[in-house]
């Protein structure tokens, strides 16, 4: 047992670090940290830095021009990122529906997605949740009807993140109603531009368009842009969920936010009150339990024995921490954090604030943190993932 | 960065595991219980096993093992819970070995790795609560000898040791010194704890002692966090049997005509429960590695470590008992014996509200696994 990196995990790092330092944007880190709106500009510019140097898809095989690093050198990479203030690189395209073409694309559709993706110039957007399936998933019903050489969809996405900027949509799409709801579902790439195709916003508690619910009517999708084969799609959105394990706990971001907490705290003169110093204690403690948690599946994964099966405990905690920290933030700033300014909230923002800048955007985000234990499975669900491992 | 044991670790742990499985049978713990709470034999078992030895250089016939093949060890004892204090033959040795003069250690090391003497930490008075530097008892020296006196509490099995470390103050700085139990002068009276094994209270009037060290604050400070890396081991050695003994009870208790693990708020919590087990497990795992880290660094990962530790240890033994229903909270179930031993774990080298406040105390402006 070691908790230091290798000499040459931490020569990696430090490469990294001097990388990040050298390309990021500093207007970007400053939005970042002081949680200001981020434009879709920002979101694709650090896309296209990252993109130009190969490590947008750094999660990404050598074979398919990423650059093949292990687990511990991928954690390394996300936490000098975050540290840096980098903006989370939006998901969707590299992290999440990559892999999948990658594991069952067909070449021709790797020759001709994957580039796009790598660059950061293709925008995605992820098109799983419906009206009427949230945790119960696999009961979608958008229709994706085969017509010849087409599909034609029909049917409804929604809490469709940034598919504002969208210009693919990764689907999961109805193709048989026989059997057990799982096994009639398919992967279906849909060209956002496509007649038919239409966004709508959904403004959320903290005023922010975030998310949308996109509409499916009579969407012709050529046969070509099935993934796979037709009504295997649910295992593949399985291989995409079993991928990525540490980063859904976003320890590192959370390192990150905790020293702006602290920041906070003295500034606000609550950090001398015993009362409230004591419950950042708490989120320290939570946070280095965290960063431990995920080390030992880093470390589990780089032996390749042992493997620890606690996605749905990483999930579970890093969530809970963002809520925390986002919570105490706003707590710090006790009355002046009751002004909500939409403006305030934007960088370059030229008008007077209310007790102080920074101040400005914590009730906002508190609100935005209440996703957290509910997306990506909410908290209940992976609980019942997580007694399923201790009773069967 | 590699959290996998070593073969020897994991032959360390079979065969200490064997031992618990085989020779310490929770009738036999019972029985001893009973009898007060220390059995030498079952004491020189671990010392055949070679464990009272862990911590002991090999020149003095220990084994020169570190913190995690003490951690090891003790997540099994914690697992069985042994009764007998090897934690304490832990602190002290590691005390010993860490800060004694060559005359010292040569003088009691061997001693201590064979068994043949059990020398535990005598720290706690009863003013000082968890402070370290709230001393009353003080030592004078006349003609090259040195004499002790003071009242201290809880020491571990303190009517059956063989010799006590001992902090008193010399002209108001803390030494750590080392007192033998047959001493003149030395009274001790031994009583239960919560988790059925025996402390005392030791009093000394001029006793005769031995200086281990004059800077003796910075030694008991260390004492106390090699008993923290241990008390976290223990703790997590119990949270895993009893993590296991509830879930084998849900799933064989039936009400309503079904198995109590088909009910979802009870799934819930036994989430709940897992999810302390592994943050306990990771702080432990923590602990232990930065347990030989410079003093500042290891203070404040000892403190984040006892903390969680606490709350993991609460959470889990007061939710496994409610999970059992009302064989939980009887004398008869085994459970409820882990519930105590947990509980008692929580109380010691510094309670969960203390550690709270030494985190809070030592937070810096960065924080994580590596500051």
């Amino acid at each position: 047992m070691d908790l230091a990196f290798t000499p040459e995990e931490q020569k990696f790092r430090e490469d990294i670090r001097t990388w990040v330092r050298a390309n990021l944007p500093q207007d970007i880190a400053h939005k970042v940290h002081n949680a200001l709106h981020l434009t879709r500009d920002d979101m694709q510019r650090w896309a296209r830095i990252l993109g130009k140097k190969g490590w947008l898809g750094y999660g990404w095989p050598k074979e398919f021009g990423g650059p093949g690093w292990s687990a511990v050198q991928k954690h390394l990479f996300e936490e000098e990122c975050a540290l840096a203030g980098a903006p989370r690189i939006v998901p969707f395209g590299p992290v999440m529906v990559a892999p999948v073409i990658m594991a069952f694309g067909s070449p021709e559709q790797q020759k001709r997605f994957l580039p796009g993706i790598a660059s950061g110039e293709v925008w995605w957007s992820q098109g799983y949740s419906e009206p009427g399936s949230g945790s119960d998933l696999a009961s979608l019903k958008t229709r994706a009807e085969r017509k010849g050489d087409k599909y034609i969809v029909n049917g409804q996405k929604t809490w469709t993140t940034l598919a504002q900027f969208g210009e693919w949509i990764f689907c999961l799409v109805r193709t048989s109603t026989e059997g057990k709801p799982q096994t009639g579902i398919s992967f279906l790439l849909v060209d956002m531009k496509s007649p038919g195709v239409t966004v709508r916003p959904i403004i959320m508690l903290d005023g922010g368009h975030e998310v949308n619910e996109v509409f499916f009517d009579n969407v012709e999708v050529p046969a070509e842009n099935l993934i796979g084969e037709e009504n295997k799609g649910w295992t593949y959105a399985k291989h995409l969920l079993s991928h990525e394990r540490t980063n859904i706990a976003d320890v590192n971001r959370a390192k990150r936010e905790l020293e702006r907490l602290k920041r906070i705290a003295k500034s606000e003169g609550v950090w001398t009150d015993t009362r409230f110093r004591d419950e950042i204690a708490k989120l320290e403690v939570d946070i280095v339990a965290l960063e431990m948690l995920v080390l030992r599946v880093l470390s589990a994964e780089k032996s390749g024995k042992n493997p620890l099966d606690i996605a749905g405990l990483l999930k579970i905690k890093g969530s809970e921490i963002q809520q925390r920290y986002s919570e105490l933030m706003m707590l710090a700033a006790g009355p002046y954090a009751i002004p909500f300014i939409r403006e305030a909230m934007e960088a370059g923002y030229q008008g007077d604030y209310v007790g102080a800048a920074y101040i400005a955007p914590l009730a906002a985000t508190y609100f935005n943190m209440r996703k957290t234990t509910i997306y990506g499975g909410s908290n209940e669900v992976q609980r019942n993932i997580v007694a399923q491992t201790v009773l069967g | 960065m590699d959290f996998n044991f070593t073969d020897d670790q994991e032959q360390l742990r079979d065969a200490v595991r064997k031992w618990v499985d085989r020779s310490y049978t929770f009738e036999r713990r019972q029985g001893i219980a009973r009898a007060g709470g220390f059995d030498r034999a079952a004491y020189n078992e671990l010392a055949e096993l070679g464990l009272t030895g862990l911590y002991v250089p090999e020149e003095h016939g220990g084994m020169g093992m570190g913190p995690v093949e003490a951690m090891v060890v003790l997540e099994e004892l914690g697992r069985g819970i042994v009764l007998e204090p090897l934690a304490a033959t832990l602190v002290a040795s590691g005390v010993l070995g860490g800060y004694a003069a060559d005359a010292v250690k040569s003088q009691w090391l061997p001693k201590v790795a064979s068994g043949a003497a059990l020398v535990v930490l005598a720290h706690q008075e009863r003013k000082a609560r968890w402070r370290l530097d709230a001393c009353e008892a003080t030592a004078t020296q006349a003609g090259g000898a040195w004499k002790v006196s003071g009242d201290k509490s809880l020491v571990p099995a303190g009517d059956q040791a063989d010799a006590f470390l001992v902090p008193a103050k010399v002209n108001g700085r803390i030494g750590l010194f080392l007192v033998e139990r047959n001493a003149q002068g030395v009274g001790t009276r031994g009583y239960p704890t919560m988790d059925e094994a025996r402390a005392a209270e030791v009093s000394l009037r001029d006793a005769a002692a031995t200086l281990v060290t004059a800077d003796g604050l910075p030694a008991l400070e260390h004492a106390v966090d090699i008993g923290i890396a241990c008390a976290c081991a223990e703790g997590v050695g119990a949270i895993d049997r009893t993590m296991q003994l509830t879930a084998e009870y849900l799933n064989t208790r039936k009400q309503f005509g079904v198995t109590l693990a088909t009910f979802q708020a009870l799934r819930h919590r036994m989430a709940d429960m897992k999810m302390q087990q592994e943050l306990a497990r990771s702080m432990s795992y923590y602990a232990s590695l930065k347990l030989n880290a410079p003093a500042e660094e290891r203070r404040r990962a000892m403190a984040r470590a006892k903390y969680q530790l606490g709350v993991s240890m609460r959470f889990v033994g007061q939710h496994s008992v409610q999970l059992h229903g009302g064989i939980g909270v009887t004398d008869e179930y085994v459970g409820s014996h882990y519930f105590k031993k947990l509980t008692q774990l929580e109380l010691q080298y510094g309670d969960t509200l203390h550690h709270l406040g030494e985190v809070s105390e030592r937070m810096q402006d960065s924080a994580g696994v590596f500051a």
